[in-house]
């Protein structure tokens, strides 16, 4: 058998060979002309056309003239519903994310050795969270009638959702160092995730509590026109009496409301993490 | 007493981990297991405390089977079991002190447990545990302004709060510097003197395993091939253990 040579020999024209960029993938360029395809038939189903922005604009100008004078009072004569509407989202968020927890436990491979338990409850989480909030507030707006006791449920139900599914993904995370010192020591299911698990993700888990309670507030203009209370329902009155000065006025404030909390909830969460 | 009888350990995955192991360790002995990464040794470490389960054969540690026990009968073997661990697995976000406690979890109830209401003696067994240590001083402080070396003191005073009548450790000494892994060493040694602690400890260096292994057990391919007193264990003995010709990174002070 004869050595080959390590170089290849050098080719006539001096030009070494390179490899060949492989074509675009058939594949990709098939599924970009189907997406295509697709959204110009969808489009033509529901007869889109932004003609009416411009036929319709005219009779808009009647609301727009009340719109850019808002009744600034009013913000003040509805303290009642914004004392609500923080309300049912501290309560919401409380309350959610103490049962996220639990059910993030349960949630986790890593801290639920049972196996039936944590499919069980992972089907269960999806099915809380297949539904958005909106659709719980009408769900318990029918069961408990119109009213704040029907926004904090709904949120409720939310929360436990998002909570229990990111706090689940930061335990499948941590260090398991611990845990198998934990185990190593004889200590029991819960005791190990309460101290080899919980100061792992406790600076996460806080700061997902401060984020939920800022979509709460957020979501309290929705909560409050399917009937939930709070803010939402004075917009959703005063919208049906076309007071559109009140409604102007209430809008920018739920803008300064939602800014605010937000900028306060992301200072403290920057500092947690 | 621990005793291996014919133990083997296959993994899932098809691996054989330890291969027809006889042993019997005595109680108060220090142990030294040497052997290449992959020889079997954290293997056998973490099968004592049943971490590993037993494929086949039977293992006791102080006449408690092992190899057939029930997870509750498993938990109450683990609690007389300390382990310490190369890389200290220290939860780094709480204080030293709920660290050492979690070493006697296994007997405090759960709803104290969960909000951390531990009573004086829980506290005082912490404390008396991190004075042999020599760090009673940084008992609150967090963990993860400790030290490696503090860390793994820290470590053996986790296991040290179970009063454990075995201790286990797997490369102890790996992650720290030379001076550090002699102290540590020491710490260990002294232990198994003072409160007749049967020791295991997992190492990779020669003259570690020399200067404090009472008996060095040699371990190839999942199994035993070599079993006697530091002096026995001389460099023709390693380089069968290992399998090769010994070099300077064998040993810990040529490291350093």
């Amino acid at each position: 058998m004869t050595a080959e040579p390590l170089t290849a020999p050098a080719p006539d024209a001096g030009v070494p060979e390179r490899p060949q960029k492989p074509a675009p993938s058939a594949l990709l360029i098939v599924g970009l002309l189907a997406a295509a395809a697709f959204t110009w038939w969808a489009a033509r189903e529901i007869e889109f056309t932004l003609a009416d922005l411009f036929t319709n604009f005219s009779n808009g100008w009647v609301v727009i003239e009340q719109f850019l004078q808002p009744n600034w009072s009013f913000i003040w004569r509805v303290w009642e519903a914004w004392v609500e509407t923080i309300s049912i989202s501290i309560v919401a968020t409380c309350v959610g994310v103490a049962f996220g927890l639990l059910f993030a436990f349960m949630g986790s491979r890593v801290t639920n050795r049972s196996g039936w338990l944590y499919r069980a409850t992972k089907i269960f989480l999806s099915v809380i969270r297949s539904l958005p909030d909106i659709a719980y507030v009408l769900i318990f707006v029918a069961l408990v009638g119109i009213g704040a006791l029907a926004g904090i449920l709904a949120l409720i139900i939310f929360n436990i959702g998002i909570a229990a599914k990111l706090t689940a993904e930061t335990i499948d995370a941590v260090d398991r160092g611990p845990l198998e010192a934990a185990d190593a020591s004889g200590a029991g299911t819960a005791a190990r995730s309460r101290w080899a698990v919980m100061p792992q993700i406790l600076p996460n888990y806080l700061s997902y509590c401060l984020y939920i309670f800022e979509l709460n507030i957020r979501s309290s203009v929705v909560i409050g026109i399917a009937g939930g209370g709070g803010i939402g329902q004075v917009l959703n009155v005063q919208f049906s009496r076309f007071e559109y000065e009140n409604v102007a006025a209430i809008t920018v404030a739920i803008f300064v409301v939602v800014l605010l909390i937000d900028q306060l909830s992301q200072y403290l969460r920057r500092r947690f993490v | 007493m621990i005793e291996l009888k014919n133990v083997t350990v296959r993994y899932p995955n098809g691996v054989v981990g330890l291969d027809g192991v006889d042993l019997e360790i005595p109680d108060g002995q220090f142990v030294v297991v040497v052997g290449l990464s992959g020889a079997g040794k954290s293997t056998l470490i973490r099968t004592i405390n049943g971490l590993v389960p037993v494929t086949s054969g039977t293992l006791t540690v102080d006449g408690m089977d092992v190899s057939g026990a029930s997870k509750r009968e498993l938990r109450a073997i683990r609690s007389k079991i300390g382990m310490i661990f190369q890389s200290f697995n220290l939860v780094k976000r709480t204080s030293v002190m709920n660290n050492v406690i979690m070493g006697q979890l296994h007997d405090i109830p759960g709803w104290r447990a969960l909000i951390g209401a531990w009573t004086k003696e829980e506290k005082e067994k912490g404390y008396q545990a991190l004075e042999r240590v020599g760090i009673v001083e940084k008992t609150w402080t967090r963990a993860s302004e400790l030290s490696g070396g503090q860390q793994q003191r820290v470590a053996i005073a986790r296991a040290l709060a179970q009063d454990p009548s075995v201790m286990l450790a797997d490369e102890p000494v790996a992650s720290l510097d030379p001076p550090t892994a002699q102290m540590v060493m020491k710490d260990l040694q002294r232990i198994n003197r003072e409160l007749g602690i049967t020791t295991l400890v997992n190492l990779h260096f020669l003259d570690l395993a020399r200067a404090y292994g009472d008996r060095i057990i040699g371990m190839r391919g999942g199994k035993v091939v070599f079993d006697g007193t530091g002096a026995e264990a001389d460099d023709a003995v390693f380089e069968k253990i290992y399998g090769r010709s010994l070099t300077a990174d064998d040993t810990l002070s040529s490291n350093a």
